[in-house]
């Protein structure tokens, strides 16, 4: 315990010293910027400005580093809730509620809620990460592929069954999202699937393209028509500032938030995406008033949010006690580290102390910038919504048609982001949710190269599942999550799930 | 036949196409015991089924107007937002922003040109800066480059 205080102090040595305080606070200002703009989301921005770290101090670029991808979550659920316009796959679940919220006039709450939801759960994060991440990182490893299409089934269906009214209708919406992950080239086999014969079809479909399309442009379609029929109705704003009410009422949220990310950012895969949507869900679940979530819930604002930053810290433990990159982000850093002369092994602790107590100690310390960044820009980000209605939904498509162009400068991806916009306008009239088909995207190709992983290890058997207690209680727990609801729930309408 | 029984049946042709196209890949795997088929052959089959129930049981309380006046104003803009996903690399990212968002704003009630002129530039320009001189992500100039050149 002491030892790993002398260690912090060590890390905050480093971290406070001048050079190290104006890159942290660089970091997060472009990070913030990065998250804000559509289409670049955290890893995207960070991989573009690796440049700015040539010839650093390994310690300054990576708290550097660590600044963007922190700044960049922090920006991406401002655009989420004040527009509909999810920066990346993450912050599509902050949409659902902080949306809703900022359309009934309390976007400031729903900003505050997410700020401070952020801020505690990365401090938690940070410091469960000091004291159990070597342990927990070895857990990590009893993480299989069997294991984790095990949790990638749980994650399914848990969104499933509550993403929207109907469990037939979020099933529909999953399998979407998962055969829109299908297409495209296999990888193991090289193999093309789905792509009839057009060359753009074979990198498949990009994530950032089909949420802004999914979520930012039907949205405005949505809009467009009610404005035209008279049904658009946008509330005053009524409040900027959080209530100490509904604070006590999220902190709560906040906190299961927090543990339930931390622990499933450490496991491999989309996990920050995963944990965000499991929080969610979860939180609707044992709500008192599920009905709640969907119109403007704080609580389904905070638990993400929280889960989401969470998440973040624990995606770093492979990294820092295995030297594995588990997620996109953390094979950026990875990258940076390797070109800062570092190299990431198990020993990382030991022969670079200063990189990895230099970088907890920012993470602590660009958590509280980001805070100090962040609140007092909330007023400002409201007022946008005092534009006029015909002035803000061109501005906001523009700024997402630019987005999505800078993911693959390719005029079809504008294309298929318009077509997925109308496809989700009708979706929305039908009433099929459309969070799934995110979450469904994101998890479909992780899911099933870990399927056939497991297979090829057991040479076809299923029966290596049953081996895996793990497997077999996230099987269990979501065979209970599509069956149980139905059975509680039989004939009341409690959680809206048609029986 | 109603909006809803209309999207159960596109879900269903959905769901077969899928399924055809899926079991018409040519797969040679070795070592691989699912192979690239398994998979979507059951999301196919979900899908279909899915469809299927939906179509002979329908969700009840949904009352969807999906067609008609309503949906008309999503459409053109939705043709509207087409043209100008093209347009950014015909004409370049100015030129074509600062066309799209007239005919935008007008649509959505903007009443005057000179507004929606002064707008269309200003916010061009100034998304033009943040990418290109903040970010250093090139956005295409269209003709406006042959001329600067």
């Amino acid at each position: 315990m002491l030892d790993i205080l002398n260690h912090l102090v060590y890390g905050f040595q480093i971290a406070l010293l001048p050079i190290n305080i104006l890159y942290a606070f660089i970091g997060c200002l472009v990070g913030t910027i990065i998250g804000i703009l559509p289409g670049i989301g955290p890893a995207g921005g960070m991989a573009l400005l690796i440049p700015l770290t040539y010839g650093k101090e390994p310690a300054s670029a990576i708290i550097l580093l660590a600044g963007i991808y922190y700044g960049a979550m922090y920006g991406g659920s401002t655009t989420s809730i004040l527009l509909n316009v999810p920066g990346e796959a993450a912050s599509v679940v902050t949409t659902l509620d902080g949306y809703q919220m900022a359309k009934k006039g309390q976007a400031g709450p729903a900003l505050f809620i997410a700020a401070i939801g952020s801020f505690i759960a990365g401090t938690i994060g940070i410091v469960l990460l000091m004291l159990i991440g070597p342990p927990l990182g070895r857990f990590a490893l009893r993480f299989g592929p069997a294991e984790s299409f095990a949790l990638m089934i749980f994650g399914l269906s848990m969104v499933s069954s509550l993403a929207g009214r109907s469990l037939r209708k979020g099933l529909v919406s999953t399998t979407f999202g998962l055969m829109l992950a299908t297409v495209g080239s296999d990888l193991p086999t090289g193999i093309l699937r789905f792509t009839f014969g057009i060359p753009k079809f074979m990198e498949g479909f990009d994530i950032v393209v089909v949420a802004i399309g999914l979520f930012a442009v039907s949205e405005i379609l949505t809009c467009t028509s009610e404005m035209q029929t008279g049904e658009f109705i946008r509330e005053k704003v009524t409040g900027i500032w959080l209530s100490m009410k509904d604070f006590i009422y999220s902190l709560g949220a906040i906190f299961r938030g927090t543990f339930l990310g931390f622990f499933i950012g450490i496991l491999p895969g989309a996990a920050h995406v995963t944990a965000s949507f499991l929080s969610y869900t979860l939180e609707k679940r044992f709500s008192k008033n599920p009905e709640r979530f969907g119109h403007g819930e704080i609580r389904g604002v905070a638990a993400p949010e929280a889960a989401n930053n969470a998440a973040a810290c624990g995606a770093l433990i492979p990294l820092l006690t295995m030297g594995l990159p588990a997620s996109a982000v953390t094979a950026v850093m990875y990258g940076a580290l390797l070109m800062v002369g570092v190299r990431p092994s198990p020993f990382l602790f030991q022969k670079h102390p200063d990189v990895v107590w230099g970088l907890i100690a920012s993470l602590y310390f660009g958590n509280v910038m980001l805070l100090i960044l962040n609140l007092p820009l909330i007023p400002l980000w409201v007022k946008i919504l005092s534009t006029p209605s015909r002035w803000l939904f061109p501005i906001v498509l523009v700024l997402s048609f630019v987005g999505v162009y800078s993911v693959n400068r390719s005029p079809l991806d504008l294309l298929t982001a318009t077509t997925l916009g109308l496809l989700g306008y009708a979706m929305v009239k039908l009433d099929y949710p459309l969070a799934p088909v995110i979450l469904g995207l994101v998890l479909g190709d992780l899911m099933e190269q870990a399927l056939r992983q497991t297979l090829m290890i057991s040479g076809g058997s299923l029966r290596i599942f049953l081996r895996s207690p793990i497997a077999l209680t996230l099987f269990g727990l979501a065979a209970a999550t599509i069956i149980l609801p139905k059975i509680l729930y039989r004939g009341t309408d409690k959680l809206d799930v048609e029986t | 036949m109603g909006a809803e029984r209309s999207g159960a049946l596109i879900i269903l042709l959905l769901g077969i196409g899928y399924l055809w196209e899926a079991f018409a890949m040519q797969v040679v795997s070795i070592g691989d015991p699912l192979g690239p088929k398994a998979f979507p052959i059951f999301l196919g089959a979900l899908m279909s089924l899915l469809g299927i129930s939906l179509l002979i049981k329908p969700e009840k309380g949904a009352n969807a107007r999906l067609f008609g006046k309503t949906s008309l104003g999503a459409i053109i803009l939705a043709g509207i937002l087409a043209v100008y996903g093209f347009g950014i690399e015909w004409i370049g990212y100015p030129i074509a922003t600062v066309i799209f968002l007239l005919v935008a704003t007008r649509i959505l009630g903007e009443r005057s040109w000179i507004i929606g002129m002064l707008l269309s530039m200003g916010l061009s320009i100034g998304v033009f800066a943040l990418f290109t001189l903040v970010l250093d992500i090139r956005l295409p100039l269209g003709p406006i480059g042959e001329i600067l050149k």
